[in-house]
């Protein structure tokens, strides 16, 4: 790290100090701070063009206050701020899914997430800015496209003045960030106080937001919140997995100050716990993109379940939909309900008993207890059949007929076990859990990466005056003969059908979604190489070569590469765009004055 | 060298400087026509203080009546308060009589309490004597200065005599353990309110 600020000493204290679990926490040294003086306090360049509410835009859409009606129902009392755009479609579903169904009592204050559809494609004027800041950020850490989360702070208790006799009440986060674990502990410091004071609070927690830094990946954040400061940092892409955590220092006061370890990781352990059994198996049925459903006795487990599932495979993004807390009145319940074609590839959370006949021909059902009762140990389930699944009452378990392809490791199952027995702790069990399946992930990934690579062509095929190459095609059975030698074997000692499950895999819309993010990035690799061979070539001798209409020809195309390359942010080498809009200058010098004149002017969008 | 985080909010009247305060501290500058703080708002700086560095957390709070239930966000776990009234407003001065009895009752326990008159260089319109609010602080046991966030009198000042009434860690995490003799004249003279 070059020059340093007394600001930037601050952030080292925070060095781990007792590194319990080395393989997942970073020591500070790794994490890039950003560059100059400033520091973290210092907001970068880019950021001081933003407008009133840009940055707090860049963290949430807006913020809704849920209450009930007696009349009406559910109703969004409070939109903030004022001038946020929700449509009553949406409106509609924030209203349902920010209170838990009618049968779960919740008595106190709950927190779930729940995730919906974009109604109506609104842009947002900051869209080019989080475009550059969603870069850096690991595949399922990337802003959403067309749905909404919802993270709700939900309070239930008994007040005698009221006329329903209960005070019911969400507080809710709408934002296109999946960072789950942030925003719940925001709500945490957030919502207690609101409930107390008022509208003057979500007033002054806006501001403090409105004032933000932007969610810029590897950057160490300081977020200021009604009185207290919470420090994150984003994980990016470059990072080793698993590796990526902030630690607490030792001494430190939470209401002065937060470290949070992370932003978005669920307790893996306590999540998957009922049904600890089977957590192979539904890494299969998550990684093939099946119909899920889990259903549970409240939107809480069923939102910290669904999201588990859905992150066991990281670094690999869920592509499916995905719904945390679904309830009956979704816009989308007909269409995920329907028997007249195959359940699709989704994976929905539920509490409505009403679901267990809705759905009862889903292929894959997860029942999930109480999990506040799970303090006993968990007996060894079987699979159980799906017939066995009718009413309210079933037992906890995974329903289903699956075959999984790989054989079961029971080395997992065994060391789970043995920390139950020995208590030990949640964190460390959640640890086991997380670096199994990043094994067992990137096991399956790397041959498939290392497929993908010997798909870009070579170098030397690269030619400035030729269009870039093209990919190579993604052939199937080349990929599954790469397998024989260089399978997961390599890796993963879990023996089973691999090949069986890979040829699954690339017909999900996992595959799919991961091929297109690489293809895109491969691309975009081979563009930046073809700038750069471009740029390193002698223009001045080439126009001279040609004729007046070719050097006119060449000025236009370097300026639609220049522009594509800054528009889509090419990972060019330093320099080149510099070095490519001089190129560009020297070409146009060289041309007779009236045409001079023609192409210097700005071109027309 | 150990770094603290401090967290120190500002109280009082609105639009008696207190937003003036925090801008001329960690900015070094001055703007006349500065907007109402909303809720709160918050600035960091870090000074030396002997062989600590002292990272301020500065929530600068609002002034303003509807804001007035939000407070105890800021002063709960703060090291210290700085209660700024403006010497040119008795009203003011009795406000900030209020947010002491405020901080006693509700307020953390070994706070140091800081009380700044700004607004010294308009002593020509003065309605708060020096000695009174001198008497008051003393009898408190707080800090006092009368400041200037325009012309930068006292404001420094202020938070390195914060500094001083902070009370030490020692670096081991261990209290009693060692015990420096330049620290004694700070530590007799930290008080509480």
């Amino acid at each position: 790290m070059a020059l340093q600020g007394p600001e930037e000493l601050g952030e080292q204290v925070e060095e781990p100090e007792e590194l319990e679990d080395a393989s997942s926490i970073s020591p500070a040294e790794e994490i890039t701070l950003p560059a100059g003086p400033g520091g973290d306090e210092e907001p970068p360049e880019e950021e001081a063009l933003l407008l009133p509410w840009d940055r707090f835009s860049a963290w949430l859409h807006c913020i809704c206050v849920v209450g009930f009606d007696l009349e009406l129902g559910q109703a969004v009392e409070v939109i903030y701020p004022h001038h946020s755009k929700l449509s009553e479609k949406e409106k509609t579903s924030i209203c349902y899914l920010s209170f838990p169904d009618s049968n779960s009592g919740c008595l106190g204050d709950t927190q779930f997430c729940f995730r919906f559809r974009q109604g109506s494609n609104r842009k947002s004027s900051l869209g080019c800015f989080l475009e550059t800041t969603d870069r850096d950020a690991p595949p399922c850490l990337k802003r959403e496209q067309g749905h909404y989360y919802g993270y709700v702070y939900f309070r239930q208790v008994r007040d005698k003045s009221l006329k329903r006799g209960y005070f019911q009440k969400s507080l809710v986060l709408i934002s296109k960030l999946p960072y789950v674990t942030f925003f719940h502990s925001l709500l945490k410091i957030m919502a207690p106080e609101y409930f107390e004071k008022q509208e003057p609070c979500l007033e002054a927690a806006c501001n403090d937001i409105d004032r933000w830094p932007t969610p810029h990946p590897g950057r160490i954040l300081t977020l200021p919140i009604m009185g207290v400061v919470i420090k994150v940092r984003i994980p990016t892409c470059y990072d080793k997995p698993g590796t990526s955590q902030l630690v607490q220092s030792a001494q430190s006061d939470s209401l002065v100050s937060i470290v949070l370890p992370t932003i978005h990781e669920v307790d893996l352990f306590r999540c998957f716990y009922p049904v600890f059994f089977h957590i192979q198996m539904l890494w299969e049925l998550v990684l093939l993109g099946e119909a899920l459903v889990v259903m549970a006795p409240s939107p809480a487990e069923s939102s910290d379940t669904v999201l588990a599932l859905v992150s066991c495979i990281s670094p690999l993004r869920y592509s499916s939909d995905f719904r945390p807390y679904f309830t009956i009145h979704d816009s989308e319940f007909k269409e995920y309900t329907t028997r007249t074609q195959a359940p699709p590839s989704v994976i929905l959370g539920v509490t409505n008993p009403f679901f267990a006949k809705t759905l009862q021909h889903w292929p894959h059902i997860i029942r999930i207890g109480d999990m506040k009762q799970a303090g006993e140990m968990a007996k060894q389930m079987k699979v159980k059949k799906l017939k066995n699944l009718k009413t309210l009452d079933s037992k906890p378990g995974v329903y289903t007929a699956y075959k999984p392809y790989l054989n079961k490791d029971e080395e997992i199952i065994k060391q789970l076990q043995k920390g139950v027995q020995q208590k030990r702790p949640s964190a460390a069990q959640n640890a086991i859990i997380r670096r199994y399946f990043l094994e067992l992930t990137q096991s399956f990934i790397i041959p498939l990466e290392r497929y993908v690579a010997s798909l870009m062509p070579l170098q030397k095929s690269i030619s400035p005056w030729k269009n870039p190459p093209q990919l190579r095609p993604f052939i199937q059975q080349d990929f599954m003969k790469t397998l024989e030698k260089a399978g997961p074997q390599l890796t993963s000692r879990l023996k089973g059908d691999w090949i069986g499950l890979y040829r699954n895999f690339l017909k999900s819309p996992n595959f799919d979604g991961w091929f297109r993010n690489r293809r895109r990035e491969m691309t975009q690799k081979l563009e930046a190489l073809h700038l750069e061979a471009l740029c390193e070539e002698d223009l001045q001798q080439r126009i001279q070569q040609h004729t007046e209409v070719e050097s006119v020809d060449l000025v236009l195309k370097l300026k639609d590469k220049l522009t594509q390359a800054e528009k889509e942010q090419l990972p060019v080498r330093p320099g080149t765009l510099a070095k490519l809009k001089s190129h560009i200058e020297a070409v146009i010098l060289a041309l007779p004055d009236d045409l001079q004149g023609i192409l210097h002017k700005p071109s027309t969008p | 060298m150990a770094l603290r985080e401090l967290k120190v909010c500002l109280l009082g009247d609105t639009g008696v400087g207190k937003s003036s305060i925090v801008w001329r501290f960690v900015e070094d500058s001055f703007d006349p026509n500065i907007n109402p703080t909303i809720g709160a708002s918050f600035m960091t700086k870090t000074v030396q203080y002997q062989n600590e560095l002292h990272k301020f957390l500065i929530w600068d709070t609002a002034g303003q009546e509807r804001f007035r239930a939000l407070a105890p966000m800021y002063y709960r776990g703060s090291a210290a308060a700085i209660i700024v009234y403006d010497i040119t407003k008795e009203e003011s001065f009795q406000t900030l009589k209020n947010w002491v009895k405020e901080l006693r009752q509700h307020g953390p326990p070994n706070i140091v309490v800081a009380i700044a008159g700004n607004k010294c260089d308009l002593s020509d319109a003065r309605e708060v004597p020096e000695k009174d609010a001198k008497d008051y602080a003393d009898s408190i046991h707080a800090i006092f200065v009368e400041s200037s966030a325009k012309n930068a009198i006292n404001i420094n000042e202020v938070f390195i005599e914060i500094s001083k009434r902070i009370p030490v860690v020692d670096a081991a995490g261990t209290s009693g353990k060692g015990f420096k003799l330049g620290r004694q004249a700070s530590e007799s003279r930290r008080t509480c309110c």
